[in-house]
């Protein structure tokens, strides 16, 4: 039954040379090191299931965005756990996608014809600090308050542009529910939006073209 | 022979695969599942008697429409919401209040004096003056709340 449904699918969709494509793929013998990515791919799975979940009860406004916090961590049930995967995971996230650009350089897997995964993986690093740096004014306590006021107030530090590009961040010379609203916005909507479209181009290019081998010693 | 051995080799490792996916989604699935649907269970908060007003306010055969604050907690938030109630009489002795929540799909009934009816503007329900269904789809008599009388006050419960 079950095969006979798969072969149905498999005849109207060709699902399973994608399938195959994707896991039965061959493999050269490599180390723990080559796990970076995927662990970090975990990461971003774990990062937007709890993050979805929270958005049920996170009001992003200033009379509202510090209770409703304390109320999931404190009043719903397993909403510590939930909040704890979604904060613990940010910091996991941060140190897996560095020690997985660590790999590549080491490994030198950013070499022809990788240079487009590297670029994207770049950019993808770039997307997961802005992750971090929106994510921290959530909250909306004391130490998110003044981390953000003192994080975009180095971007006013440019001559010519800073004033403006201050102004931008925040939606206005002060931090304030203009700041907290776009912060929000941009964490559940433009950063998933660019890091999907990445994630996607990123692991394409993996599987195209296969896992680097470990360079070996007097090789040319 | 050695094919045998590779092929039982990787279907091992395919039910691990499998297993540990399989635990995965249960260790998110079952805490997100808690996690949405706990709120949405907890109870009301214990219920209490509410005084509407005096009795003698209610003339009889007409429902008089009492508005009554009480103070709920909504997640993180508390705050005050409106209750309107009608309170009827027919002999002055008897009192009924009665919900102004359409027994339909609720939304609010109001009464229409010159018809002397209860008026369902969603999808035309009618009740008369004591919350009996006259007209339309509402599928039972408008909801009535618990009534006590002390000293010539009106007393509902609440909650």
């Amino acid at each position: 039954m079950a095969s006979r449904l798969s072969n149905w699918l498999d005849v109207r969709t060709g699902w399973r040379d994608v399938w195959n494509g994707i896991f039965l793929r061959k493999v050269p013998k490599v180390n723990w090191a080559y796990t970076l990515g995927s662990a970090s791919l975990f990461v971003v799975v774990n990062q937007m299931v709890t993050g979805i979940l929270l958005t049920f009860y996170y009001v992003p406004t200033p009379d509202h965005a510090y209770d409703s916090v304390q109320y999931i961590t404190t009043e719903v049930a397993a909403g510590w756990l939930i909040r704890g995967l979604h904060h613990w995971g940010a910091s996991a996230m941060v140190v897996l996608v560095f020690l997985h650009m660590l790999r590549v350089i080491y490994f030198g897997s950013y070499k022809f014809p990788r240079e487009v995964t590297w670029f994207s993986g770049v950019l993808l690093f770039l997307t997961v600090i802005g992750f971090g740096f929106t994510g921290y004014l959530l909250p909306w306590d004391e130490k998110a308050y003044w981390a953000t006021t003192v994080g975009t107030q180095i971007a006013g530090v440019p001559p010519l542009i800073g004033e403006l590009a201050l102004r931008i961040l925040r939606g206005g010379q002060e931090l304030t529910a203009m700041t907290l609203a776009r912060f929000y916005g941009i964490h559940i909507w433009v950063l998933p939006a660019l890091l999907l479209s990445l994630v996607g181009l990123h692991v394409y290019l993996v599987i195209k073209h296969g896992i680097s081998t470990a360079p070996k010693r007097g090789e040319k | 022979m050695s094919d045998e051995t590779t092929l039982s080799r990787r279907k091992f490792l395919e039910k691990i695969t499998v297993g540990i996916g399989g635990v995965l989604t249960a260790l998110f699935g079952i805490p997100a599942g808690i996690f949405v649907i706990q709120p949405a269970l907890k109870k009301e908060q214990s219920s209490d008697w509410m005084r509407l007003g005096s009795a003698s306010k209610v003339t009889p055969g007409i429902p008089t429409l009492f508005s009554l604050k009480v103070q709920r907690q909504t997640g993180w938030i508390s705050d005050e919401e409106e209750l309107m109630v009608y309170a009827y009489t027919e002999d002055g002795r008897d009192y009924a209040v009665m919900s102004n929540i359409c027994t339909h799909l609720a939304c609010r009934v109001r009464w229409i004096e010159e018809r002397q009816e209860f008026f369902c503007p969603c999808h035309n329900g009618v009740y008369d003056k004591a919350g009996n269904v006259l007209a339309g789809p509402p599928p039972r008599p408008l909801d009535r709340y618990e009534v006590k009388i002390e000293n010539d006050d009106l007393f509902m419960k609440v909650g």
